[in-house]
This record gives structure tokens, C-alpha cells and sequence, in this order.
């Protein structure tokens, strides 16, 4: 089945977000939809999939006009959206959730041997072995996508439309959502996917659409287009180096001294030195106790251990005290830990540091100049200052979350997954920050589940394993060949340290 | 998009987004104020005014301290009994010491020195249940309603407690009497609110409640001291109940097992007419002063009016409570 | 009609108990959630100590109820459980109760009902009833008395139920033709707060006021708080009832704001349990209806009406 979007035009209030958007799904096709934060990707998905209507333009389905009055008259022909967050019910089964809503019956009772033999046979035609009775809540990200892919088909979807499917996966399991998507591509299911991933477009699209600004900028089957052009065509302009050089050397003085850091059930005897300007980064799977180490460090988890700041120990039991002592963690949960999404920039932007905004009542006309600040500082784009929070792109979300930890003046920043979900322009703004950071003697710990990413900017890399330090790499020595080999266990010789 | 587009397409925005959520519930108790004085040519008169001020007191002290407790994302049900208890507390207490300290401003001082101290305890047993814990809210303040109430009817043995007949006269005039003609518990009240309001939106403590509401794991994650904010809601509300109960005992200078009964719900009522979020993250003082004036309107009402039959006020009480969230509803349609 | 019934304790007192079985005498009243119910409570309570001591041979098993599926909750475990001979009840209601105390009759039980009848006659071997339509009409009777040219009068109203209506209905009869007009009638639900908040509001609404009938002592209490409040001299008097001590007293020390009173004795569940632990020890005849009349209370009698040690 053929899905074609033809000049679309699509509005919120005075504020065109789409402007004649053409484009086709094939059957039997990988599409990938890219362009940077706010271009306009998740309007076009909602379009097609019948969350939106168009303003003007037509949707077409094999060449026949539609007009989807919801997503569920839309799944109804056939085309399913698969959210980023999932939209899975964590305490239901695989099997329960698969079904949900179009449940199989015998007479008026559930035809739970039917559900689970169906089930079963989707799942295999996936090639994913989780159990039908599995609880959702207890399996793994690239399961669940599974689930979700399962539940699209198990709807006769022959469009499949996915946002950001790898988002969420480490590579390896990305892979798998590859081999899946080959496969699905083989039995002539249409599929759009969008990814800020550029060697993922690259590997597993075959047709490629760019939007910028909401206008379509660039279409071309994929083998024509390099992903230097691509990233132009998203941008507007050049971004071939996307890492910044390095501009001051590392200081030799160390700021941060962690021994015997111990996070119960997460991670054991961790131990590393922190120099003043240097980017440390943290590589290793997910679920190797990255986050809960550095969790751990700041106090947002029980944990044993000692943490020095120049040289001083501090303490760990007031959610205040690592902040005192000069070290920010800026969450890699931004939606549910980072920001609260029903309010303001401004309440957003002060909350940590709101004592320092505060006398005896809160200087509001002195938070309006810090976000002025960090508006033009971070380069935070928003339709009006009284937004909600939750209604901004993903990617100024993070500049905001910058921005916010940075209010409180931090010595150390740890930045986990800085640049997850977002795209590429702005990547390279975040890049830059980074090493605006330590250029003026701050020190940053960089948590990455994007190997180049760790590559191009630590200048030393701790990889961790199964909760524990398997091994530090410094400068030379930093490649994707020796952190994977760290991280898998087939390498346990330890740097210097 | 540049940053200066960003300021002007805010402020207009903002203004638009505001208005009916901020004048439902105005509009609401403009509307009931035009009844009444259409209704009743006594309604706008000094002494009514007076009277249904005065008797708002009682609840809308409470429902101050109960807009910060909900806006952190909790509840507190046991208010009601809260200041039953405490009342009869305050009057054990005086009635116990005036052999001693014979009647006067010393021990009247000793009673409401009694009951703040004994609103801040049970409001910091609540919050201490609640955060550390990590009992329901609702579930723990549900427990703290009944054990209260059990232990007022207990020390009145069944009955009522009375205050002794020679200090009647001597604590009367905190309800009755006032300055300018304007009476304590008015005074008293306003100042609850006015300083209500002011934390709510300009002190640390408002923003951090409101963020705790929103969003407990963000306010964690912020370096905010989510239980200490939590539970100093909690203590703040019963040091109000407290203060609600000092001006509630001169009235009748008496407490049963009946006084304060329902007291939580038409608190929690008036803060969500008011405007406050039920499940946290967004609360308005001043809204729930508004809630509170309209709760106690409509039974003034009415009483001042024929017509209705007094079998239906129950009813006209709850259409009108949902009226005015209704008016209100532009705020989620816009979100 | 008391004293009647103590004279008749005193008789079968004087009998030597038989040697028999322990039996088990079921009482289930509602909890002590207003001044009457606190003194209702008391006077159970009292009761049940006293007699355990009387009749040794006899058990009691009290049980207070917040509402009446909590007292028909009561009553089942009771029957099933505590094995009673006799089940004395105070229904907090009469149409839910009328179901599970019909079966406890049915099982062979003596039933004494107090106060507020069952929806279905001839369940009880024993019904203690207080006087309601009586205690509204001595109250009217006493209002004509008291002003027999006629004036304005407001009435405060208890919580909806049939013994409000009958106490209102009986008021009313009692008045008729007297001159007397019920400008307003409100609900004060038996309690201080609200009646004081009815009375100001009344007060707003009516220039003149000649009385008031606030039905109630505990209504009473706030209506007169109002009154004062408002400086309003136009009130002669407030006629409460039920009769609550501080309010007995003050009529025996001729306070002209409450002249008199009615009495509506929270006692009758102590006179339900003597004679049911009769009925259950002695061959006197007990059964049948047992009806406690309102009496007026006024300054030469309410010395006979002051119980200082009631909470009530």
C-alpha cells in the first residue's frame, strides 16, 4: 500500500510549521524522514497517521484521497504511528498489550489461547523471543519496541511509521530493530522512519526526504546523497566537523578524587580522578551502572564510598550538598527528571539555583534576566517566554536544562547522554558549550551511550562493565575498536590509573 | 525565531491564555453576590457582610495552609478533627489551669499557645507519616481524621466540652470584637491570606511546592529538599488549624465530637474551586479565598431566601461548586 | 412513667436469682456523635455497668455504630457470634435496620427497640419509644403560654428525619390559631455551628424576632451566641430542648433567655435495658409499648431534671 502526503500546508494559530510538503511511502520501501528539532518531522508523522489534519494538501492512499478523522481511523487502513515513548501498558503482558482494545473473543469471554498463539506467531515473525506473558514492565527497551512493531502488525499495518525508533537503544540493539525492519521491508510493508542518526539513514533507508524549516529542502534515493550532504541539507550550512577542536590543554590539578564508590545492586569500588578542563567520558552498555554511579556520587542514590573536591570530602546525605560542593548532574531523563513540562522556561530555569534569586521574596525581575541570559547564551528558540516547557522541541528542552544547571555555577558538570533525541545542529551548539566549559577551567564528565560521541569529545574514557571500572583510555588510545572490547569483557586490562 | 520575537508573541499570549482561568471563579462569586443582593435587601448590609466574613474564618484559614499541602501533591483530610481536637484541647487546658492562673489574657495566652503548639505536632505527625514514612496522604491523614475525632469524643466523654462559664467573657471578644469595626477573625484571616499569596508566588517555599507537585523526581533531581518541603507543608497547615481553632473556641466556647465535622472537605472544595490542581503542581491562594467566600455565600444565601426548600441546599451547593470549576476548564482545553 | 418503671425494677430486685445459664443481653446503639447521643452513651454505659453487678447471671455486649450499615454489621455478629438472648436496639435509621432486627426475632430473641420505631410493626416484644409528636406539641403549647397575644417566631430544625418531622408537626398543631407566625425554618442538624450560623442569617433577615424554637439544647447554645453576638434585644426567649444541664440550670436560675425547657431523656436506653434484663430474669410481665412522655421543664421543676454527673 502506497501513502502519499501531496502539498501539504499545516498551521498552529499564525504559525505555519508545514509548508507544501510532498512526499511518497512505497511499499516494500525504507523512508527516512530527517531534519533538525522543530523542522516539522513529528507534524508530517501525525499527518500521515491521522493525529492531525493537513490545513490544505491531501493525503492519498494508493492514490485515492483520505481523509483520517483519528489515528484509529487511520489504523483502521492500515497505517500505524509508533510513538518514541512507548506507548505500551507497563503492568500488562506482552500478549494483553498486543491485543489491548481489539481483543480476540469466544462467545463473550476472551480467547486468551487464541491471543497467545497469535502473539507467539507475530513475535516469531519478528525474531524476538520474549515470552507472550512476559510483563512489559520487565523487558528491554528493543523488546518493547518489538511489541509495539508486533501490535502494529498484529493491526494489518502496511504503513509503519516510526519516530525515532533507535533513540532509546544502545547499537547493538539497534541492530536487531534493523534486521527487523529488513524483514518487514521484504514482506512489502511501507515503512518512514525518522532518525537524528545519519550512518543509521545511511545503512538502512533506501529513500530519503530532508525538511528544514518545514519545507522539504532535499528528496533523493539515499545511495545518492553522503551524510555530509544530508547534515547541509538539514542545516542550511556546513557541518562537517562536528566536534570541536580542542582549545586549551588539560590542567594537571586534580578536582575530583572518587574512591571505593560503591552504589548497592548498581555499582561496586569505582574509583577515578577528575583533572581541572579535562572531559572525562563514561562509555559502556546500558545497564552497566553508569548512571547510578554518577547518581550515586551526587546523592540522588544510597551510596558508599568517598568523593573529594579538591581534596575536601563532602557529604552526600542533603540533596543540596554535592551542589555546594560544586558538582551538577544534568540527568539524562529530561522529560521525568530534568524539567518540569507544565511550566515555565523561567520556573524551569531557576528552580536549583532559586537561592540565589531569592532575598526574602524571589527577585522575579532578576529571573527574567537570567532567562533573557540563557535564552540569548544557549540559543533557546521557543514561540512565546510564557510556553510550557513540554511544548518545546527536544533539543531546546536540553539547551534549557544546560542552561539551568549552569545558573547554579558548577566547578564540575556531569552530563549524561547530552545529546540524546536531538539533532544534529544542535548537537554541535552542545559540542561547543562543552568545550566552552572546560576552556574556562571547568571539568566535565560526559555519560554517552553514542560511541562517537565519547570519541570526539572525552579526552580520557572510563568504560564501565557490569557495574565496575573495565578499564580507562586516554587520548590516543580512545577508539570505537578498545571501549567496545572494554565494554563487552574481552579486554580487561586496565589503563593507567 | 530570534529571542526578541520571543518576548512580544509572549506577553500577548500570555494575556490571552489567562483570562477565563483566572475569572472563573470571580465570575463566579460576582454572580452569587448579584443574586444575593437581588434576593435580599439585607444581603449587602454591614452585618451580614460581617457575619458571613467572620464565619469564613474558620475554613479558610485552614484551606490556606491546605492550597500549599495540595499544591505539593498531597492532602490532608484530618483537619476537620483535627481542630475538634485541639479546641477541646485548648479548653482542658484553660479550664485546668484557671484555679491557678484565675481568669485573664495570661491563660488565654496559655490556650492559644496550647493549640499552635498542638496544630504544629499533629501536622508535623502527618507530614513525618507521609514522607519518611512513605504513607499515602491519604491513607495516613485518613487514619490521623479518625484517631482525632475518637480522642475529642473521648475527652468529652460523649459530650461537649465546655469552657468554664469566668472565662467565657474574657476570650469572647477574639471572635466578637475587632479594631474598626472590622472583626478579629476577619483580620485574621486576611492576613493568613495575604501572606498565603505572597509565599505561593514569590517565596522559595511556594515555587518548590508547586515544583514537588509537578514533578517530585524533577525537584529531586533540582537539589530541592523534597521531604522537608513536603512535610513543612503539612506543619504549616496544622499550625493554621491552630490558629483556626483560637478563633473557633471563643465563638461558642464549647467542642464536641460534631464540631469541625466535614471541616476538611469544604477546605478542599474551596481550594480546587479556586483553581488549584487536585493532583498538585500549580495552587493560588487567592483563588482559594474566593472558593471559600462562595462556599459560605451560598448558605448565607440561602438562609436569607424563601423559596427553596431547605432539603435542596445540599443539591444547589454541589451544582454550584462544579459551576465554577467548569468556568475554569479553559485551562486544560488550552494546555 | 419513670418512676413507674423503677418501682417495677425494685419489685423483681428483691427476688433471689434463679441459678441459671449465663445469658447475653445484645445492645447496639449509634455512636456518640451529637450532645443527646454523648448522653445516650453514657446512660447505656451506666446501665450495663449497674446491672452486671445486679444480675450476675447476665452478659452485656454494647456495640456503638457511626452508621447504619456499621449497626446492621453489629447486630449480625452479635447474633452469630456472641450467641445473645436478647437484643436491645436504638436504630439509627428505621428502614435498614428493620430487615436484620426482624431476624434476630425470628431466631428466638427478645427484642427491645427504643426510640426510633422500626419500618414494620410488631417486630419487638418490647418498643421504649420517647414522645416525638409530644415533644414538639409541649413545646408549642408552652410557646402560646408563653405569649398569648400572639408574635414572630423562627424555628430551627434538626437533621431530616421523621423524628425532626414529627417534632415540627406536632409544633405546628400546637400553635395553630394562636397567633403566632413561623417567619423561617431552617436546618441547624442538631448542632452548635450550623444553628449559629442559621440565627445570624435569620437575624439579618428579620427586623423583629419575638422567639425562637431551636428544638434542640445544642442548638439552643448557638442560637443564643447569635443573639448576643448581633446586640439584638428584640429575642425574648429560646426555647431549646431535650434537656442538656447547662441549659436546665439555667433555667432553675430563671434566666429569662431560657425560661424552660422539654425534656426528651437520652435515660430511655437505660429504662430499655433494666427492663429487658427483667423480662429476661423474672416471670414479670414486661412486653409491649413503653412510651416516655415529653414534660415541660420550667424553674420549679428543673431541680427534678439536673443530672450533674451525665455529660449530657
Amino acid at each position: 500500500m502506497k501513502l502519499s502526503l501531496r502539498n501539504i500546508d499545516r498551521s498552529f494559530g499564525a504559525v505555519q510549521v508545514l509548508h507544501d510538503v510532498t512526499l511518497d511511502l512505497h511499499p516494500g520501501e525504507v523512508h527516512a524522514l530527517i531534519g533538525e528539532n522543530g523542522a516539522g518531522k513529528s507534524t508530517t508523522m501525525k499527518i500521515m497517521s491521522g493525529y492531525l489534519a493537513p490545513t490544505s494538501g491531501e493525503v492519498l492512499l494508493d492514490d485515492r484521497p483520505v481523509a483520517f478523522a483519528s489515528s484509529e481511523a487511520a489504523e483502521a487502513h492500515g497505517v500505524v504511528l509508533i510513538h518514541q515513548e512507548f506507548n505500551l501498558a507497563e503492568l500488562l503482558t506482552v500478549e494483553q498489550n498486543i491485543f489491548l482494545g481489539h481483543e480476540l473473543k469466544r462467545g463473550p469471554f476472551l480467547d486468551i489461547r487464541a491471543m497467545r498463539e497469535r502473539t507467539r506467531h507475530l513475535l516469531d515473525r519478528l525474531d524476538c523471543h520474549v515470552a507472550p506473558d512476559a510483563v512489559v514492565r520487565d523487558i528491554s527497551n528493543p523488546d518493547k519496541q518489538m511489541v509495539e512493531i508486533a501490535k502494529a502488525l498484529s493491526r494489518d499495518a502496511r504503513v509503519l511509521i516510526m519516530d525515532e525508533p533507535t533513540a532509546v537503544l544502545t547499537e547493538r540493539e539497534a541492530e536487531v530493530l534493523f534486521s527487523q525492519i529488513s524483514r518487514l521491508r521484504a514482506e512489502g510493508v511501507a515503512i518512514l522512519f525518522t532518525s537524528h542518526k545519519l550512518d543509521e539513514v545511511k545503512r538502512i533507508s533506501d529513500r530519503v526526504t530532508v525538511l528544514r524549516d518545514g519545507h522539504v529542502v532535499a528528496q533523493a534515493m539515499t545511495q545518492a546523497m553522503t551524510e555530509d550532504e544530508m547534515a547541509t541539507a538539514m542545516v542550511g550550512r556546513d557541518v562537517s566537523s562536528l566536534y570541536p577542536e580542542r582549545a586549551a590543554p588539560v590542567g594537571g590539578e586534580i578536582v575530583l578524587t572518587v574512591e571505593g564508590l560503591t552504589v548497592p545492586g548498581h555499582a561496586r569500588d569505582v574509583s577515578f580522578d577528575l583533572h581541572r578542563g579535562e572531559i572525562l567520558g563514561i562509555a559502556g552498555l546500558i545497564g552497566s551502572g553508569r548512571t547510578e554511579t554518577m547518581e550515586g556520587l551526587v546523592g540522588l542514590r544510597a551510596a558508599t564510598g568517598t568523593v573529594r573536591v579538591e581534596g575536601r570530602a563532602i557529604r552526600r546525605d542533603r540533596p543540596r550538598a554535592a551542589l555546594d560542593a560544586g558538582i551538577a548532574y544534568l540527568t539524562e531523563d529530561r522529560k521525568e527528571r530534568g524539567l518540569l513540562l507544565d511550566k515555565s522556561m523561567r520556573e524551569n530555569l531557576t528552580l536549583q539555583s532559586l537561592r540565589d534569586f531569592t532575598r526574602v521574596l524571589i527577585d522575579e525581575a532578576a529571573e527574567d534576566r537570567a532567562l533573557d541570559q540563557a535564552i540569548a547564551d544557549f540559543d533557546i528558540r521557543a514561540p512565546h517566554r510564557a510556553v510550557e516547557v513540554g511544548n518545546l522541541s527536544g533539543g531546546n528542552q536540553q539547551k534549557l536544562l544546560l542552561a539551568k544547571t549552569m545558573l547554579a555555577d558548577p566547578q564540575i558538570v556531569i552530563i549524561d547522554e547530552p545529546t540524546r533525541g536531538i539533532d544534529i545542529g544542535t548537537k554541535k551548539q552542545i559540542y561547543e558549550f562543552i568545550h566552552g566549559l572546560v576552556a574556562r577551567g571547568k571539568s566535565v564528565i560526559v555519560i554517552s551511550s553514542e560511541m562517537q560521541e565519547v570519541i570526539g569529545l572525552a579526552d580520557r574514557v572510563l568504560v564501565m562493565r557490569q557495574g565496575r571500572l573495565a578499564g580507562e583510555l586516554s587520548r590516543p588510545d580512545i577508539n570505537e575498536d578498545r571501549i567496545v572490547r572494554l565494554a563487552m569483557g574481552l579486554d580487561g586490562v586496565r589503563g593507567a590509573a | 525565531m530570534t529571542a526578541t520575537d520571543a518576548k512580544g508573541a509572549g506577553a500577548q499570549g500570555r494575556a490571552r491564555h489567562l483570562d477565563l482561568k483566572v475569572l472563573g471563579p470571580i465570575l463566579a462569586l460576582l454572580a452569587l453576590i448579584l443574586v444575593g443582593a437581588l434576593l435580599n435587601a439585607n444581603f449587602l448590609s454591614m452585618g451580614n457582610i460581617t457575619n458571613v466574613l467572620s464565619r469564613s474564618a474558620f475554613i479558610g484559614i485552614i484551606a490556606v495552609g491546605m492550597t500549599f499541602v495540595i499544591t505539593a501533591g498531597g492532602l490532608d483530610l484530618s483537619v476537620g478533627s483535627m481542630a475538634a481536637f485541639i479546641a477541646g484541647l485548648m479548653i482542658l487546658v484553660m479550664n485546668g489551669l484557671l484555679p491557678t492562673m484565675g481568669p485573664g489574657w495570661p491563660l488565654v495566652f496559655v490556650g492559644m499557645t496550647t493549640a499552635l503548639v498542638a496544630g504544629v505536632a499533629a501536622g508535623f505527625i502527618n507530614g513525618f507519616l507521609v514522607t519518611t514514612m512513605r504513607i499515602e496522604a491519604f491513607i495516613v491523614t485518613l487514619g490521623t481524621m479518625g484517631i482525632y475525632r475518637s480522642l475529642v469524643t473521648w475527652l468529652a466523654d460523649g459530650g461537649t466540652l465546655s469552657l468554664d462559664f469566668g472565662m467565657r467573657s474574657v476570650i469572647r471578644p477574639i471572635y466578637y470584637d475587632g479594631i474598626l469595626g472590622i472583626s478579629w477573625p476577619i483580620i485574621v484571616f486576611a492576613l493568613v491570606a495575604i501572606a498565603g499569596e505572597v509565599v505561593m508566588r514569590r517565596a522559595a517555599f511556594g515555587r518548590h511546592a508547586a515544583a514537588i507537585g509537578s514533578n517530585d523526581q524533577v525537584a529531586r533531581y533540582s537539589s530541592v529538599n523534597v521531604n522537608r518541603v513536603r512535610l513543612l507543608t503539612f506543619v504549616f497547615l496544622g499550625l493554621l488549624v491552630g490558629v483556626a481553632t483560637i478563633m473557633y473556641v471563643p465563638r461558642l466556647g464549647s467542642a464536641s465530637s460534631s464540631t469541625g465535622l466535614l471541616w476538611e472537605l469544604e477546605a478542599i472544595a474551596a481550594v480546587i474551586i479556586g483553581g488549584t490542581m487536585l493532583k498538585g503542581g500549580f495552587g493560588r491562594v487567592w483563588g482559594t479565598v474566593i472558593g471559600v467566600l462562595i462556599l459560605s455565600l451560598i448558605d448565607n444565601i440561602l438562609n436569607l431566601t424563601d423559596g427553596v426548600s431547605p432539603y435542596l441546599n445540599g443539591a444547589i451547593q454541589g451544582v454550584i461548586i462544579i459551576l465554577a470549576v467548569i468556568l475554569q476548564r479553559d485551562r486544560k482545553a488550552g494546555a | 412513667m419513670r418512676h413507674l418503671a423503677y418501682a417495677a425494677l425494685a419489685a423483681t430486685l428483691a427476688m433471689p436469682a434463679a441459678a441459671q445459664e449465663t445469658q447475653v443481653i445484645g445492645i447496639s446503639i449509634p455512636a456518640a456523635t451529637h450532645g443527646w447521643a454523648g448522653g445516650m452513651n453514657y446512660h447505656a454505659q451506666e446501665a450495663v455497668d449497674r446491672l452486671e453487678g445486679v444480675y450476675p447471671q447476665l452478659d452485656f455486649v454494647l456495640a456503638t455504630a457511626s452508621d447504619p450499615a456499621k449497626q446492621v454489621n453489629d447486630i449480625e455478629d452479635m447474633l452469630a457470634t456472641r450467641d445473645i438472648d436478647a437484643l436491645v436496639v436504638l436504630p439509627f435509621e428505621s428502614e435498614p435496620l428493620t430487615g436484620p432486627v426482624a431476624a434476630v426475632a425470628d431466631a428466638g430473641k427478645w427484642v427491645t427497640v427504643v426510640d426510633r420505631g422500626l419500618a414494620q410493626e410488631g417486630i419487638e416484644d418490647l418498643y421504649v419509644a420517647g414522645d416525638n409528636p409530644g415533644f414538639g406539641r409541649v413545646a408549642g403549647e408552652y410557646m402560646v403560654s408563653a405569649m398569648p397575644d400572639g408574635g414572630q417566631i423562627v424555628a430551627l430544625r434538626g437533621i431530616p428525619t421523621t423524628i425532626d418531622n414529627e417534632r415540627v408537626e406536632g409544633f405546628q398543631q400546637a400553635i395553630e390559631g394562636s397567633g403566632i407566625e413561623i417567619l423561617g425554618m431552617e436546618h441547624g442538624n442538631w448542632n452548635r455551628d450550623d444553628s449559629f450560623t442559621v440565627m445570624q442569617d435569620f437575624l439579618s433577615k428579620y427586623p423583629q424576632i419575638d422567639a425562637v424554637w431551636a428544638s434542640d439544647d445544642d442548638m439552643a447554645i448557638g442560637v443564643l451566641a447569635a443573639i448576643e453576638a448581633a446586640g439584638r434585644d428584640d429575642v425574648q426567649f429560646v426555647l431549646g430542648g431535650a434537656g442538656m444541664k447547662e441549659m436546665i440550670q439555667r433555667t432553675a436560675e430563671n434566666d429569662p433567655m431560657v425560661p424552660a425547657n422539654v425534656t426528651y431523656p437520652p435515660s430511655m436506653i437505660a429504662t430499655a435495658i433494666e427492663l429487658t434484663a427483667v423480662g429476661l430474669t423474672s416471670n414479670a410481665p414486661v412486653s409491649g409499648e413503653f412510651v416516655i412522655g415529653s414534660v415541660l421543664v420550667t424553674p420549679e421543676n428543673a431541680a427534678d431534671y439536673y443530672f450533674p454527673d451525665s455529660p449530657f
